[in-house]
């Protein structure tokens, strides 16, 4: 053990918390240095000086005065004591739960009025209910819807056509764009 | 326990030991409203927190001021308190805490003590601290020179070393309310004593 060490383990020694291998070796060192055991008497001395220093109390008019300044304190506008936490509807205090909850349902009624309804109809055609395998013997109800779709599709045909026609033009009108270099 | 009154200004109700709270019980009582609790935990603080605080301010007035200041935090923070830690841990680094800023405060301020001025600043003689005969001079010299070796130590070491050698806490306890861990504690007191003989060394 050196003199660091040494200076280092003191209080370790004095309070009584030194392993018993290392509280030998520190006494060693005091035993064979008279300087190193008049440090340490030094400071047991100090300890027990401060044991005995004089109590000090509060005076007379300790309870008074806080008495005065709790009541104080109890009548400051500004300042209340807290005496339980506020109360809260889902950690919001009842004015922005409120408002939450306004804000909620306004979302949802919005929400509902913009939804497109499930029984309006999409498609503006109406449907082929005619017999689509081509039975032999038609059912003569149904001989009117059938001549009707057949005009129909006819129209949708011609209509294929003309978009085919127009289709080439603008493909003609397309091989005539030219591409140039990047001039950049 | 008697029905309880809030009145503060009324002499503590005195409990059997065999029924005597502890300190934990009775913040308890007292975050449930109980006022008698308070008082008694403020009868059983005061002295103590006195002691350390005028030990660390060195000022008797301000220490007062602070106690007070610590138990009124104590009244209006009572919900503040949780079970984890013990009671006197938590009243202890309340007083500490108010202690510091008090310091701090007097710091700034640049008060200007009479021991700091030199012989031509003072208006009247100071009565001399020379020890004499008599046994009660003589040990209200020694805690003078004490006390003032206290105030040459730093903060960080004073506080450590009033609550271990004068307060005589555990090492644990004051490693909660300085809020630093165990090992340096045990190394500042170390080194605070060291310090402290190097002052009192002609003091026998």
């Amino acid at each position: 053990m050196d003199r660091y060490q040494f200076e280092d383990a003191i209080s370790a020694y004095l309070d009584n918390e030194l392993p018993l291998s290392e509280r030998k070796a520190f006494e060693d060192f005091m035993n064979t240095n008279p300087d190193a055991k008049n440090l340490v008497d030094s400071i047991r001395t100090n300890m027990t000086s401060f044991k005995t220093l004089s109590p000090i109390k509060a005076s007379n008019g300790f309870m008074p005065n806080l008495h005065k300044k709790i009541e104080f304190e109890k009548n400051r506008p500004s300042k209340k004591i807290v005496n339980r936490p506020s109360k809260t509807l889902f950690g919001f205090t009842p004015l922005y739960a409120g408002i939450m909850t306004a804000l909620v349902v306004s979302f949802i009624t919005v929400g509902v009025n913009l939804w497109p309804e499930s029984n309006s109809p999409v498609n503006t055609l109406p449907a082929y209910t005619g017999n689509i395998s081509g039975s032999p013997n038609p059912d003569p109800r149904n001989q009117s819807i059938g001549t009707n779709q057949e005009a129909i599709l006819a129209a949708s045909e011609s209509d294929s056509a003309d978009t085919t026609i127009q289709k080439k033009k603008n493909f003609k009108l397309g091989n005539q764009v030219k591409f140039v270099k990047d001039q950049r | 326990m008697n029905q309880l009154s809030p009145n503060l200004s009324t002499p503590p109700f005195i409990m059997d030991n065999q029924f005597r709270y502890t300190d934990e019980e009775l913040i308890a009582r007292f975050q449930e409203g109980d006022e008698q609790a308070y008082t008694e935990l403020v009868n059983r603080y005061r002295d103590k927190l006195m002691t350390f605080v005028y030990r660390f301010v060195n000022d008797m007035e301000q220490a007062e001021d602070i106690i007070q200041d610590t138990m009124l935090k104590l009244y209006t923070h009572k919900h503040y308190y949780r079970n984890i830690a013990k009671f006197s841990t938590w009243i202890y680094t309340i007083a500490g805490n108010l202690a510091k800023t008090e310091l701090r405060k007097r710091k700034n301020r640049k008060v200007t003590n009479i021991s700091q001025m030199g012989p031509e600043d003072r208006d009247y003689e100071l009565p001399s601290v020379a020890p004499e005969t008599d046994e009660v001079v003589q040990s209200e010299y020694i805690e003078k020179k004490i006390q003032a070796a206290i105030q040459n130590l730093p903060l960080h070491f004073r506080t450590v070393t009033i609550l271990r050698d004068i307060q005589e806490l555990s090492y644990e306890e004051i490693s909660k309310i300085v809020e630093v861990p165990l090992g340096t504690v045990k190394s500042r007191i170390n080194r605070a004593r060291l310090q402290l003989q190097k002052e009192l060394k002609d003091l026998k």
